[in-house]
């Protein structure tokens, strides 16, 4: 067992980092041991030779070969790992270079070009080391999509046209109200109100007539009396006139209810939120000089 | 009989030198996407340990709701090379006015004068000129970065100063 812990420790692969940051990025070195524990690192922050213009050489993966190969002597290391971390206004720049040092030669290489993000130099430092080294976290793949512009297809608004519909469908003016357009769903709401309270008074009204009709209907029905049926009769009649006029009302006022309730839903859609801005010019326009 | 083992030896050479191939890695984001290296497709992202021969390339990414992108890349002599594209989402855009006689003009290129328009744009800032009379009389960066609808104000109100 312990001679397999050893080989393994043994295969591990062994770095030189050359780190050359514009900005200092504190415990670079300490978290890139911490997160590849699969391989060695060495950091020489001595060195000042800059990998920086290897494309103008005519073959640049062997440009610095002698060089390469005398860091790897130097520091008994498999690889040499150039990172440089350039920025520029709201984005930063990051070329990694690989070194082999038995061969001098360039193996692997990026370049990266980004919008600043959180914590995103050591980010993207640790995802081209994590490339190189074979040991890549999904956290840091999905730290850097967290700058990127979502897909519009995975835009959910909290507030949608459809969901203030739903709600003023159950109450009129809710879905105004939750539009944030507080002065309709108060029209909104009033009106439904006043709608259903008169469709409440105009039923309790023909509830009444008809009740009084048939009350008198009865007694006009058991009476001999020629005084008392002509005033039941009269009564009878003014109580079928009014429960055939307020049952109309009552009919014609659900109907404006109904109709305003489903207004009302068509309303809280139309105005329902959406995404917009204003635009405001913002310069003073230069009116012509009309004084002559 | 040794002059045709040479030319051989040395075509092989050629031959070996001219083939060394860099390995291919393509991821992009969003993933599943179509690359065309050099307009022959690769097949969808992510594009893992492909060979691809040193020299310039030319990489085609197209994805319906993203902008296109082409991607030109000299390919070192280097022992892989691996490439990340971030493909950039195309918005929905409404843009109103109820102002008359204005000219809009986005990045410098496309000009309407409607009051009304639907245009998909890319994420990001875009330039907007306003001309009026052949005049410009405003210029400002919007920012897309949702389906959005813009409303185009002359003035101010007090309330919003």
């Amino acid at each position: 067992m312990g001679i397999l812990c050893g080989n393994n420790l043994n295969l591990r692969p062994t770095f030189l980092v050359l780190n050359h940051f514009d900005r200092k990025l504190t415990h670079a070195d300490a978290s890139l041991k911490e997160n590849f524990s699969n391989s060695v690192f060495e950091f020489d922050s001595t060195f000042y030779l800059l990998f920086d213009n290897i494309d103008e050489s005519e073959n640049p993966a062997a440009s610095n070969m002698n060089t390469v190969k005398d860091l790897g002597e130097k520091h008994k290391v498999n690889f040499v790992l150039y990172n440089k971390i350039k920025h520029d206004g709201d984005r930063f720049m990051l070329e990694g270079q690989m070194f082999n040092t038995r061969s001098g030669g360039l193996i692997y290489r990026r370049k990266i070009d980004l919008t600043n993000y959180l914590n995103g130099q050591m980010n993207e430092l640790n995802m081209w080391v994590g490339n190189v080294t074979g040991k890549i976290d999904d956290d840091w793949q999905k730290k850097r999509e967290s700058i990127l512009f979502a897909n519009p297809e995975n835009i959910k608004p909290e507030k949608t046209p459809m969901g203030a519909a739903l709600r003023s469908l159950i109450v009129p003016g809710w879905g105004q109200s939750y539009s944030e357009k507080k002065v309709s769903a108060r029209v909104w709401a009033g009106t439904e109100s006043a709608l259903s309270l008169a469709v409440l008074f105009n039923f309790l009204k023909y509830d009444e007539a008809a009740k009084n009709y048939l009350v008198n209907l009865g007694l006009y029905n058991n009476t001999n009396d020629e005084k008392e049926v002509s005033v039941y009769r009269a009564q009878a009649e003014s109580d079928w006139n009014d429960h055939v006029f307020f049952s109309e009302l009552a009919i014609a006022f659900v109907g404006a209810t109904g109709t305003g309730w489903v207004a009302n839903s068509i309303h809280a859609w139309i105005v329902g939120p959406r995404a917009y801005k204003n635009l405001y010019q913002k310069w003073d326009t230069q009116l012509p000089d009309s004084t002559g | 009989m040794i002059q045709p083992c040479k030319i051989f030896i040395a075509f092989l050479f050629i031959f070996m030198s001219s083939s060394a191939q860099v390995k291919l890695s393509v991821n992009t984001i969003p993933k599943k996407v179509n690359i065309i290296l050099d307009g022959i497709s690769m097949g969808s992202s992510p594009i893992k340990n492909e060979r691809i021969t040193p020299g310039i390339h030319k990489f085609e990414i197209n994805s319906e709701g993203y902008a296109p992108l082409t991607y030109d890349l000299l390919v070192n002599p280097a022992q892989a090379v691996q490439l990340d594209f971030f493909l950039n989402p195309i918005y929905l855009i409404k843009f109103k006015t109820a102002e008359n006689g204005l000219v809009f003009e986005i990045n410098g290129e496309h000009q309407w004068d409607e009051k009304f328009i639907r245009l998909k744009l890319e994420a990001g800032d875009h330039s907007l000129r306003v001309f009026k009379l052949g005049e410009i009389i405003d210029e400002q960066t919007i920012h897309i970065d949702e389906p959005k609808k813009f409303i185009y104000y002359l003035k101010k109100p007090v309330a919003e100063e």
